[in-house]
């Protein structure tokens, strides 16, 4: 049985709902060895800010219990330097591209989405107001339901193109700065960013990552993930998009099935760097055996 | 779209064999398909369990050694038992199977002109160094050799058996004095620096920070070129991640990706300070 697995998010249409996660996936070039790229519904690359950003000093990364924390500090090319140098690649795939940036100000974020309104090949902006590693970039904005939805209207003011608002799952109430969003104009919103962690090395008595404090990411997340796309369902109209953990097919059908319109996948890939194109293998799968010839009669049928 | 040019896909590999040489220190032999016969000395491998939970990210190994046994290409990993992952790679057995991403990274620059190549390689660091010595003697027949070999203790030498097969010379030095000059391994190759300099010698080594570090500071008035291989957190190995910084001096002070740029730099680029 052929399946249709289209969705629409906001005026972003995608073949299928399976994207990758930003700081993931790189710039997508990084992976055109690893995968079929072309399967994918859309990529979302690193996030880019108006100037390059050398990111924190090492150690960045450390392995949990099921996951990862990571303070890799949002290093990135700049979105000029992107421009010019890694979106050449991108037009030369099918997927659709999402460009995902952070400022230090509501002015900057603002400008960023300007510049990137005269680059052909880009479909999408994914606003970062919730990375936990940078004290300027992140917190302040994806904490405060006022300066979020203000950073939104400022992106939407600027740019021509749809605009995901990233939410970060470092708040007492996740829908309400959804909502907040939302009513600044927000397209969708994808969540959730990484939780906040840290980890300790008991010898040396020192915090494994030189930043202390990282993000969390990969399986231990994904229950608090779909909780908080489920609840956000529920408080806004506008498109969700799952982001948690999601390392198979069966993990990316809970969100769904919780009411995600589409969903992406990070920590996986560096698992099994073709996790995107199975799961997309696997949804198509699980659509026909279950009789349902579009991935909508599926999307947010959750039976409580 | 077909994905048959997807050279790159995670391989399942068999394990051949697996025994322990020294204390905790165990030749991990794996299958791998014909196309890791053409790895370089300084590449590296990142594994994991096939379809285990844990330890959840693949390991970054060196390659120890590739070679044809039968139609079957063995790839080597000789690691040293160190935190969780290691300890249930220890338990693997013949006929387990493992996940296998690569060969990823740069190898080692080995200019044809070279007539005496100087291996430090401080314990485990042993694990490239051995098999850059082994493709130098097969690929440049008479060249010179020298290995300096650092341990704790005499029993602890890792890797010596072959070494000493490939070596012109094998000069050994244990924390203990237990074998050897007694002392660190950069006390030992200080003493006959001097004589390495040139332009037909090349000095490789591998092993602790605090070992390169002071080797970096030996060489700071010798000319010769001298490249190590670093070590870093890793979750990818192959540049998309960006968990694997290191500071370089030459990329204006900032950041390189050891798994991409590296894990092989000049001694002299790495800012081991920072
Ligand atoms: C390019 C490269 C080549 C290497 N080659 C070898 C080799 O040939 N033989 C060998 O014994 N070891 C080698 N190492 C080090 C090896 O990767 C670590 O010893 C191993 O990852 C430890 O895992 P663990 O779970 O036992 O330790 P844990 O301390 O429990 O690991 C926790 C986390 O830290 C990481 N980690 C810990 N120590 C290191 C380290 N020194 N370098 C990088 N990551 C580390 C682990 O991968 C894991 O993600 C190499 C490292 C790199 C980067
Ligand atoms: C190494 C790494 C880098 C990340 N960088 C970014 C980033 O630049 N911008 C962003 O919005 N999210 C970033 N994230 C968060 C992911 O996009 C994703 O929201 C999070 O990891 C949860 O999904 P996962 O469990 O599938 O990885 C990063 C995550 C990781 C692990
Ligand atoms: S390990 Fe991911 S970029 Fe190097």
């Amino acid at each position: 049985m052929k399946v249709q697995t289209g969705v629409d998010i906001g005026g972003l249409t995608l073949k299928n709902p399976v994207m990758t996660s930003s700081g993931t996936f790189g710039y997508g070039e990084e992976y055109a060895d690893y995968l079929d790229i072309n399967r994918l519904g859309a990529i979302v690359v690193k996030g880019l800010s108006l100037k390059p950003k050398e990111g924190n000093p090492p150690p960045r990364i450390m392995e949990t219990a099921s996951g990862m924390l990571n303070a890799v500090g949002l290093q990135n090319v700049g979105v000029e330097a992107f421009i010019e140098k890694k979106l050449p690649y991108l037009r030369t795939i099918d997927p659709a591209v999402v460009v995902n940036i952070f400022g230090n100000s509501v002015e900057e974020y603002g400008r960023i989405a300007e510049i990137l309104n005269d680059a052909n090949g880009v479909d999408a902006l994914e606003v970062n107001i919730s990375c936990p590693n940078v004290k300027e970039g992140g917190v302040a904005f994806g904490s405060d339901p006022l300066l979020a939805g203000e950073v939104t209207r400022a992106v939407k003011s600027a740019s021509r193109l749809p605009v995901i608002v990233k939410l970060t799952p470092n708040v007492t109430d996740i829908t309400e700065i959804a909502r907040s969003v939302e009513i600044a104009g927000a397209d969708a919103v994808s969540l959730i960013n990484t939780l906040t962690g840290m980890s300790i090395d008991i010898e040396k008595r020192i915090p494994h990552l030189k930043n202390i404090t990282g993000g969390l990411s990969g399986p231990a997340i994904k229950p608090v993930a779909l909780r908080m796309v489920w609840e956000t369902v529920k408080a806004v109209s506008i498109p969700v998009i799952g982001v948690g953990g999601i390392m198979s097919a069966s993990d990316a059908l809970e969100f769904l099935i919780a009411g995600a319109r589409a969903i992406q996948i990070g920590t996986a890939h560096f698992i099994d760097p073709s996790a995107a194109a199975h799961v997309v293998d696997g949804i198509e799968e699980y659509l026909s055996e279950h009789g349902l010839e579009d991935i909508r009669d599926l999307i947010g049928t959750l039976r409580t | 779209m077909g994905g048959f040019w997807i050279v790159k896909r995670d391989i399942c590999a068999t394990v051949f064999s697996q025994r322990e040489t020294v204390e905790r220190h165990f030749l991990l032999t794996v299958r791998v398909p014909a196309h890791f016969g053409n790895a370089l000395p300084g590449q590296f491998v990142m594994v994991r369990l096939k379809g285990g939970a844990a330890p959840f990210l693949s390991r970054p190994f060196s390659i120890y050694s590739v070679s044809s046994r039968g139609n079957d290409t063995c790839l080597e990993i000789f690691y040293q038992v160190v935190g969780e992952g290691t300890d249930i790679f220890s338990k693997l057995a013949e006929g387990d199977l493992l996940s296998i991403r690569g060969p990823l990274g740069k190898g080692f620059d080995i200019p044809p002109a070279c007539k005496t190549v100087v291996l430090v390689a401080g314990g485990i660091g042993v694990a490239p160094l051995s098999f850059l010595a082994q493709r130098c003697r097969e690929e440049m027949g008479d060249v010179e050799l020298i290995c300096y070999l650092g341990a704790g203790t005499a029993e602890s030498l890792a890797g010596l058996e072959r070494l000493e097969k490939i070596c012109t010379a094998v000069k050994i030095s244990t924390d203990d004095g237990s074998r050897g000059y007694r002392g660190l391994v950069t006390g030992l190759f200080e003493k006959d620096m001097d004589r390495y300099a040139g332009d037909t010698v090349r000095i490789y080594s591998c092993g602790p920070r605090a070992m390169l570090k002071s080797l970096q500071w030996l060489l700071k008035d010798n000319p010769a070129v001298c490249q190590v291989s670093l070590e870093e957190r890793m979750a990818c190995g192959f540049g998309a991640c960006l968990g694997c910084a290191v500071r370089i001096r030459s990329n204006g002070g900032g950041f390189v990706r050891v798994c991409t740029e590296g894990p092989i730099f000049d001694i002299r680029d790495v800012e081991f300070s920072g």
